[in-house]
Formats: structure tokens, C-alpha cells, sequence
């Protein structure tokens, strides 16, 4: 590949995680926007924000959902600070 | 605050750890590791004692990474606090010596002694009147009548008063003729005492206890500052070590440390310090080389017949030397004297 291509490629392929990045940002924001609504009917029901039991299913299933190249402990990692957001939202709708 | 869990912890444990810190409305950043999960801790941690968390099963450490203390940090205010009284700005760009003697004992003694460190360009006036002794059947201290002496040699060569104060009953009685109400070694964990001083609005020395920590120091100044005096400052006074050739030792290190944690002036006494005469005038060089705000020296216009504290005080004629010596010091570390 010629200096000039690679440099062309580069550039499309960022624009490319550009795109993508737009669609996980709209993606996480309407699951903040489920965890908004849950907060809510947790507030109602009396219900504790953490809840391991369902954590765990979180977690399990993204990591058998990921078909990589991010191995599953990888993804993991990713959606443990994506509960960590939840969490928050939650409480604030709980309030 | 981080909370470190130990190696294969088992979920149980963390899970535990997460609920406990969810309830108390803390948000939570959990981190698992290919063996060990770390939990930051989100919101006002200062409210947490750590060692909870560390009894509970599973948790092998855990780390307070921001302060303890709030509004006597630089986190809290970047700019440094200059406090002002009766028109001498400690904090700000002088240097400021505070001198005399320990205790009050006559007018004449106090006048002779105020007349020479004022010549000198000492700028507040030191003289205890109510006395923290370690025998009961040492000098007690004048009382009243030694704040109205001090009072007038203060007016009489212009400058600030400072006295101790050493309990909650003389504060009131003391607010007329001082202008810094010192807070010593011994008190400075007298909680009653340190609440009440915050309550008033006039400025307030607190020295560092002899076996405190920098951190415990600090917290003692945020009593104060907690009810509403911001006008504090701190006095390093010299620390107990396995040293004996000294009373104590001079934590000249605490200088610097202070300066970067706290916006408080911080300034030091080096005659409590060594308790030596002989020692005070290195001291005093280096504390204004490390950087401090002032100094609190002790001077007597005759030494050798003080009712206290004698031999670590200063002749006024040493005292006019070792202002000579600090005008040359002092532009060095770019302040003025």
C-alpha cells in the first residue's frame, strides 16, 4: 500500500468509528433510558438499586453474546462501567 | 475512596461490599481483574470510617484518596488565606516575625522587651498571660492584668498582640486586648475549645501538638474553620522524636507539606522547638528558607532573671541579629520582611 493510500485508509476508518460511536452513544442512551423507567418502578416498589442476581445475568450474557475480536472478559470489563452508569441513573430516578 | 478486594475474593464478598456502599447512596465503579476486583467509590466518602469496609469479609485494603479535610485545603481554596490583624497580613507577601517574651511578668519587662524587637521589625507582640505549665507549682500567668499590659506596649510601638488561650472562660475576657488568640501544643485537640474559638471572628494561631500528625493538625484547624473562623494559622512548634539533645524536633518538612495541602498561613517557633538559645537562630534561618509565612520567637529583655522559659530566650540584641541575617534570606525565597 502506497504512503498516500495508507494515509487515505487511516482516515476513512476513522470516520468509521465515528459513525459507530454515534450509534452506540444513541444505543446507551436509550438503555439509560430503560434504567431511568426501572428506577422509577423501583422507587414505587420499595426495591434496592444493586441487584447482584441480575448484574450477573447482565454480564453472562454480553460475554457469550460477543463473537470478538474483544474477548469476553474484555467485554465484561466494557459493560461493568456501563452497570456502574446504570446504577447512577437509577438512583436518581428513584428519588 | 478505593476499596481493594483480596485476590479470588468470592463474589458473595464483593457483592456484599457493593450493597452495603449502594444503600448508603455511594456510586460505585467496580473493576474485576483477571484475579482481584477493585470498587471506586463515588460521592462524599469523608462520611465513611474505612475500617468498617476493611472488617468486612473479603476486602484487603482500602484507600482514602482524597482528604479527610475539606475547607482547610487547597482543593477548597487555590489562593492562599492571608490573614489580617490589626492591620498585619500574615500569608501575604512579607515574612512576619512575632516576638517576646513567654510570660508576661511586669510592665517593664514587657515595654523594654517590645520597645527592642519593634526597633528590630518584629510586628506582633507575643506574651502569655495565662500559662500552660507541666508542674502546678510553676507561674500560673498573670491573667487580665497581663493582657492590659500587653495591650498598651502593643499600642505604645504599634504593633499586634498575640497571648494563649487556654480555655473556653477566658476567651471573652481576651478579646479586647489580643489581637491572634494562640491556641498551644497541648490544646490543640481540645475540641470544646477549637469549637468555640470558631465562633468568634478574630484570628487564631493553632499550634501543632507535639506528638500530632500532619493530618490530625489539619483536622484540629477545620473545627475551627467549620463553625466560621477562616482566619487561621498554623504554627509548627517542633514534634516529639527519640531526639533528647532537644526539647523536640523542628519538622521543618512540615513547611512545604503544609503549603501544598493547606491555603492557611503556616509559620514556626523555633524557641519551644530546641528550647535552647543557642539552637533558635539556625532554626529560625531555615524555617524562613523553607518557605514559611513568619516566625514566633521568644525574647526577653533579660533572659537570665525570666520566670519562664529563660534559656531558650532570645537577648534582644541576638533578636536585632538574626532580623539582619533574615533581610538577607528572605528576598532570596522572594518575600519581603
Amino acid at each position: 500500500m502506497e504512503r498516500t493510500d495508507a494515509e487515505a485508509e487511516l482516515s476513512r476508518l476513522r470516520q468509521a468509528i465515528d459513525r459507530v460511536d454515534d450509534v452506540i452513544v444513541k444505543l446507551l442512551n436509550q438503555r439509560a433510558k430503560y434504567a431511568v423507567e426501572i428506577g422509577e418502578i423501583k422507587g414505587v416498589l420499595d426495591l434496592p438499586i444493586y441487584a447482584p442476581e441480575r448484574e450477573k445475568d447482565v454480564l453472562s450474557h454480553v460475554e457469550r453474546a460477543s463473537e470478538g475480536p474483544l474477548q469476553p472478559a474484555a467485554m465484561r470489563r466494557l459493560f461493568e462501567r456501563i452497570i456502574d452508569e446504570s446504577r447512577r441513573v437509577e438512583r436518581e430516578a428513584s428519588r | 475512596m478505593v476499596i481493594v478486594m483480596e485476590k479470588h475474593a468470592a463474589d458473595a464478598s464483593i457483592e456484599h461490599v457493593v450493597a452495603e456502599l449502594s444503600t448508603r447512596g455511594f456510586d460505585v465503579h467496580r473493576s474485576t481483574g483477571s484475579d482481584q476486583t477493585i470498587l471506586g467509590v463515588v460521592g462524599n466518602v469523608a462520611t465513611i470510617d474505612p475500617r468498617e469496609f476493611e472488617l468486612m469479609e473479603g476486602v484487603q485494603e482500602v484507600v482514602r484518596i482524597s482528604e479527610p479535610f475539606k475547607l482547610v485545603s487547597r482543593t477548597f481554596r487555590r489562593e492562599k488565606t492571608v490573614v489580617d490583624a490589626r492591620g498585619v497580613k500574615i500569608g501575604g507577601d512579607d515574612v512576619v516575625v512575632m516576638a517576646g517574651p513567654c510570660t508576661i511578668e511586669n510592665e517593664t519587662q514587657v515595654f523594654e522587651t517590645a520597645r527592642r524587637v519593634a526597633r528590630a521589625g518584629a510586628r506582633v507582640l507575643r506574651g502569655g498571660a495565662y500559662k500552660p505549665r507541666t508542674s502546678p507549682y510553676a507561674f500560673q500567668g498573670m491573667g487580665v492584668e497581663g493582657l492590659k499590659i500587653l495591650r498598651a506596649a502593643g499600642d505604645e510601638f504599634n504593633m499586634a498582640t498575640i497571648s494563649e488561650v487556654m480555655e473556653i472562660g477566658q476567651i471573652e475576657g481576651m478579646l479586647e486586648y489580643v489581637d491572634i488568640l494562640q491556641v498551644g501544643a497541648r490544646n490543640m485537640q481540645n475540641f470544646n475549645l477549637l469549637s468555640a474559638l470558631g465562633q468568634i471572628r478574630k484570628p487564631i494561631l493553632l499550634k501543632r501538638g507535639m506528638s500530632a500528625t500532619i493530618q490530625e493538625w489539619l483536622l484540629a484547624a477545620e473545627y475551627i474553620m467549620s463553625g466560621g473562623n477562616y482566619d487561621v494559622i498554623l504554627c509548627e512548634r517542633g514534634i516529639r522524636t527519640f531526639e533528647t539533645y532537644t526539647r523536640n524536633t523542628l519538622d521543618i518538612s512540615a513547611i512545604p507539606v503544609i503549603d501544598k495541602l493547606s491555603h492557611l498561613p503556616i509559620i514556626a517557633d523555633p524557641s519551644h522547638a530546641v528550647g535552647r538559645r543557642d539552637k533558635v537562630m539556625p532554626l529560625a534561618r531555615a524555617i524562613v528558607a523553607a518557605g514559611a509565612d513568619g516566625l514566633l520567637i521568644e525574647v526577653h529583655h533579660d533572659p537570665d532573671k525570666a520566670v519562664c522559659d529563660g534559656p531558650q530566650s532570645l537577648f534582644p540584641d541576638q533578636f536585632a541579629r538574626l532580623m539582619d541575617e533574615l533581610k538577607i534570606i528572605v528576598p532570596a525565597v522572594g518575600r519581603r520582611l
